[in-house]
């Protein structure tokens, strides 16, 4: 046997298969079901505003990344892609091509390079380019539109103007307008569950996020229904992109907390804001904007639920 | 540092807006069109030379302790002058920048020139670096505004640029505050990257 | 139900290959090289010179200081050399170099002892004067550790049968086959520390070694087999204590704080063996493994073995990428095979390629596998980062002194980043300031 053959270096020498580019295969991959709901929902051309926005996700990592002077296989590391899947998943059917181009081009480079790239980024990349195309073209945004680009109102904008909403079965398994990803509750709910099985994402988050927006839609009263605890929060659970917020947004790793406790509170706080924008603010929708608040929320979050060590017998650490 | 250098640094090595980062204020609020961008650059221009001439000719008279009041007294004068004229001259471009032309009085650029600069050098250098930091002040607005306003109007200086491209829809962020931080901030780092790329 | 604790992994145990295999004698080598170090503490002085005669169990070094432990010859035959030579701790210390004359001649002061007629003081000086020490990897002096300072109370003594490591099945074969003596070391390190209740740890994936425990203490209570969730690091002493009897360890204490002595199972059967045959430490079981091993398995191994006296005997098989002493989450790596087997080598893993393969690290993602992995419970991606970067404050905030290296965090990594390597870094440095701060 060579000496010079043998590889030093400090232990452990095991390790598991665990890379980013697998949990971001297995994300993608609970995403297909409901993005095939999309396509089969309003038809074969939602394929272009997908694949425009996944692949201008990619390209602009990689075009950063070179001018940045960094090794190019991050921008193979599945992240780009997941995040323009996520953007495609959170706009209108009726969105051209380049909005969802612009808004992968912005999440990438605004919403995730400038900060020096994966695990840098304060805020969401997919929603920080949602909230700003939602700014720079409100109107395209919310057209919302039924299958064949008839237009259409989301259930939430409905319940807002006093109509009827759709009945819960309808809303669980997808039969009603909205953004791409967030139709079918049920479709969602089962790429969940698989991630929660894989532990790329922790069941806190969602646990806590929609706990919280069941308890506050059913406690609060609003103009519509004065009483307390009176509320629908069924209706809320399902409608909106709260489910699709609270598993694939909200987990996100590098926004998120990392202690445990302090993921329940992330949750809790984009369940509370989520719930009051709905209630009583402007907009119809808040999962948006409370997510990205929780995520500049998420280092003072991490610094108040540093846990105990193993060793500590007093006080937190 | 000789006299063209006093000029020169206010337009490129210490660039009111890119490198010393002062006048925030104004950079993001009118810079929305670029008529409004030139309108408010020349102006803080003009208050700059006069009040540096002024607080030069005064450096020795203006006692220490209160030389900040004093020199707020000659700014406001001279913005109370520079107003009035655009009122008179500018109708339209004084009702567009507003409030932020009496803002220019706590413009930190004009203090702070006043202050690290025509305070403790002659009337001729205080002259020749007001004029250079608000040359280096009128183009980084211009710089900003113009992107913003072709971006978030389609237009520059009113004229439709983008009039061959007859889908264009313009990215309304652009014309808001979010956009302004979000230009400034890259023209920022493109400008550092590009000047560290030289050195 | 088997107890645990929060946290831990579950790497791929790859014991099959020599779990079931019976433990082998290996012929005694040609040349022995015995370090003066293979304990934790101060280095032996040698008592032997170049030329001299030796005989099997012969004492040839020793040490005054309070933490040391003597060492024996492990053959009988000629001193050929003192000399620093490579030693498995990656440094080289002062050791004498045997040649084996094969006749295994006994020194006379071998002589068996039995547990009845040594009272407890007895007893601890004996396991000094075998040069027993931990043999679970720890290495340090066990008479030390069976001789608390003025005032503390102990009330438990706990043996080490998790072997949560994987390839290495030592401890298993050892509970196995030699369940009598593992059980009568117990009671030696009971007797010597006055305790009366003891328990042998072992994890759930080791039936056998249950029921052979189990069958070799008959009904008495003072003894109970505590079985354990199959998790890494469960054999790590913290989480041993916690998992068996509940209690936490505090932050900078010894396990006799808090009134419990732990040993490791072979280190018991070890104490026993001495006992009865009046043979001090000498040789020891280690397991051999891994793809490059022609014939993997555990054996008996004379005490200065060199590695590749042993690889030699197991037969090597193609290159092997990794050479370590130890398990292969917190075993050393070798860089070379000229080191002799020591007191606390549990193993020799030859590894391929295939089996510990090598990645690019990236950055950190704040994924937090780590954290939730931790069995300490502390923070190691936030100690790599602020270690890396030198601010030895912060690493020490988040827990850079309570990481016992287990190695479940990187692991874990997606991002392959070498924590512990890191959380190392920042440890030497919070020690170096420290000892800067002194002088």
């Amino acid at each position: 046997m060579e000496i010079n053959k043998l590889t030093v270096s400090s232990s452990p020498h095991l390790h598991s298969n665990n890379t980013v580019l697998r949990a971001m295969l297995w994300v993608l991959a609970a995403l297909t079901p409901a993005t095939l709901f999309a396509v089969y929902y309003y038809g074969a051309y939602v394929v272009v505003i997908l694949l425009s926005s996944t692949a201008a996700a990619v390209a602009t990592e990689a075009l950063i990344l070179k001018l940045r002077r960094k090794p190019l296989r991050a921008a193979l590391d599945g992240s780009a892609a997941v995040t323009g899947l996520l953007l495609a998943l959170n706009v209108p059917a009726s969105a051209p091509w380049w909005l969802v181009a612009i808004g992968a081009g912005v999440a990438i480079s605004i919403g995730k390079q400038v900060f020096g790239g994966i695990g840098h980024n304060p805020f969401n990349p997919a929603l920080a380019a949602r909230a700003i195309l939602v700014v720079s073209w409100p109107e395209r945004m919310t057209r919302w539109v039924g299958p064949g680009l008839v237009s259409a109102a989301t259930p939430l904008a409905q319940y807002r103007a006093g109509v009827a909403v759709p009945a819960h079965a309808d809303l669980f398994l997808g039969l009603r307008p909205g953004s791409l990803g967030e139709m079918s509750v049920f479709l969602l709910l089962l790429g969940g569950a698989l991630l929660i099985y894989l532990k790329i994402i922790d069941w806190k988050i969602p646990a806590s996020f929609i706990g919280t927006v069941a308890l506050l839609t059913w406690a609060l009263p609003t103009e519509g229904q004065t009483a307390f605890f009176a509320g629908n929060p069924l209706f809320h659970v399902l409608s909106g992109g709260l489910v699709l917020g609270a598993f694939f947004m909200a987990t996100d790793w590098t926004t998120s907390p990392l202690t445990k406790r302090g993921r329940v509170v992330f949750g809790f706080g984009a369940g509370l804001i989520t719930a009051i924008i709905r209630l009583y603010g402007g907009l119809p929708e808040g999962v948006t904007f409370a997510i990205l608040i929780m995520n500049a929320c998420t280092p003072l979050i991490d610094r108040y639920t540093l846990g105990k060590s193993f060793g500590s017998t007093r006080g937190a650490m | 540092m000789n006299d063209i250098k006093v000029l020169w640094r206010g337009i490129f090595d210490e660039n009111p807006t890119f490198r010393l980062l002062l006048g925030m204020c104004p950079t993001l609020a009118v810079s929305i069109a670029a008529n409004q961008g030139l309108g408010m650059g020349l102006a803080t221009t003009a208050v700059l030379v006069a009040s540096n001439i002024l607080i030069s000719l005064l450096r020795s008279v203006i006692p220490d302790k209160i030389r900040i009041p004093c020199f707020i007294v000659v700014i406001a004068t001279f913005v109370t002058m520079v107003d009035l004229i655009m009122a008179a001259f500018v109708p339209a471009l004084h009702q567009v920048l507003g409030i932020f032309i009496p803002l220019i009085v706590v413009n930190c650029i004009i203090l702070q020139r006043a202050e690290a600069f025509a305070s403790k050098n002659t009337v001729w250098r205080s002259a020749l670096d007001g004029v250079g930091m608000g040359i280096g002040f009128t183009i980084a607005l211009l710089m900003v505004s113009a992107i913003r306003e072709i971006l978030g109007s389609g237009t520059l200086f009113g004229l439709h640029v983008l009039g061959f491209w007859q889908s264009f829809e313009p990215m309304r962020i652009m014309v808001s505050p979010p956009g302004a931080f979000i230009v400034l901030g890259l023209l920022i780092g493109l400008i550092n990257s590009l000047s560290m790329r030289r050195v | 139900m088997t107890k645990s604790f929060v946290g831990g992994i579950h790497p791929p145990y790859r014991k099959h290959r020599t779990c079931t295999l019976p433990i082998e004698r290996m012929e005694a080598p040609r040349i022995v090289v015995i370090p003066l170090l293979q304990h934790i503490g101060a280095v032996c002085t040698p008592m032997v010179t170049v030329g001299e005669s030796v005989a099997l169990g012969q004492k040839i070094g020793d040490s005054n200081a309070q933490i040391a432990c003597p060492v024996h010859a492990s053959v009988s035959g000629r001193v050929v050399a003192v000399e620093n030579r490579p030693h498995p701790n990656g440094r080289e210390v002062l050791s004498v170099v045997i040649e084996n004359d094969f006749h295994d001649e006994v020194h006379p002061s071998v002589q068996p002892k039995s547990i009845d007629h040594l009272s407890p003081v007895e007893l601890v000086s004996w396991i000094r004067e075998a040069g027993i020490v931990g043999m679970g990897g720890g290495g340090f002096p066990t008479h030390v550790k069976l001789t608390p300072p003025e005032g503390v109370a102990l009330d438990a003594v706990l043996l080490n049968g998790a072997e949560c490591e994987p390839y290495l099945t030592t401890d298993h074969r050892v509970m196995v086959e030699w369940a009598e003596d593992v059980m009568l070391g117990l009671r030696c390190i009971m007797k010597a520390t006055g305790v009366r209740q003891g328990y042998i740890g072992v994890e759930a994936n080791k039936q056998d070694a249950i029921v052979a425990l189990t069958r070799v203490i008959s009904g008495a209570t003072d003894i109970k087999v505590v079985p354990l969730a199959v998790k890494y690091p469960q054999g790590a002493e913290q989480q041993l204590i916690y998992a068996c009897l509940g209690r936490r360890l505090p932050k900078g204490k010894r396990p006799l704080h808090i009134g419990v002595v732990v040993n490791n199972v072979h280190t018991a059967q070890a104490i026993a063996h001495s006992l009865r045959t009046g043979l001090p430490c000498v040789e020891r079981v280690i397991t051999v493994d891994g793809e490059c091993v022609e014939r993997p398995g555990n054996v008996v191994v004379r005490i200065g073995t060199s590695f590749s006296d042993v690889l030699a005997a197991r037969g090597l098989v193609g290159e092997p990428h990794k050479l370590l002493s130890g398990g292969p989450m917190m075993g050393i790596a070798m860089y070379t095979p000229s080191v002799p087997v020591c007191k606390c080598t549990s193993g020799i893993l030859a590894l391929a390629l295939t089996e510990s393969p090598f990645a690019e690290a990236m950055t950190c993602v704040r994924c937090a596998r780590c954290i939730d992995v931790c069995p300490m419970l502390i923070y190691p991606t936030l100690i790599a980062q602020y270690g890396e970067r030198g601010r030895t404050e912060e690493a020490q905030k988040y827990g850079a002194l309570e990481c016992h290296e287990c190695g479940a965090c990187t692991y874990v990594c997606p991002s392959r980043i070498p924590l512990v390597q890191w959380i190392r870094r920042a440890k030497s440095d919070i020690y170096a300031e420290r000892s800067r701060a002194q002088a």
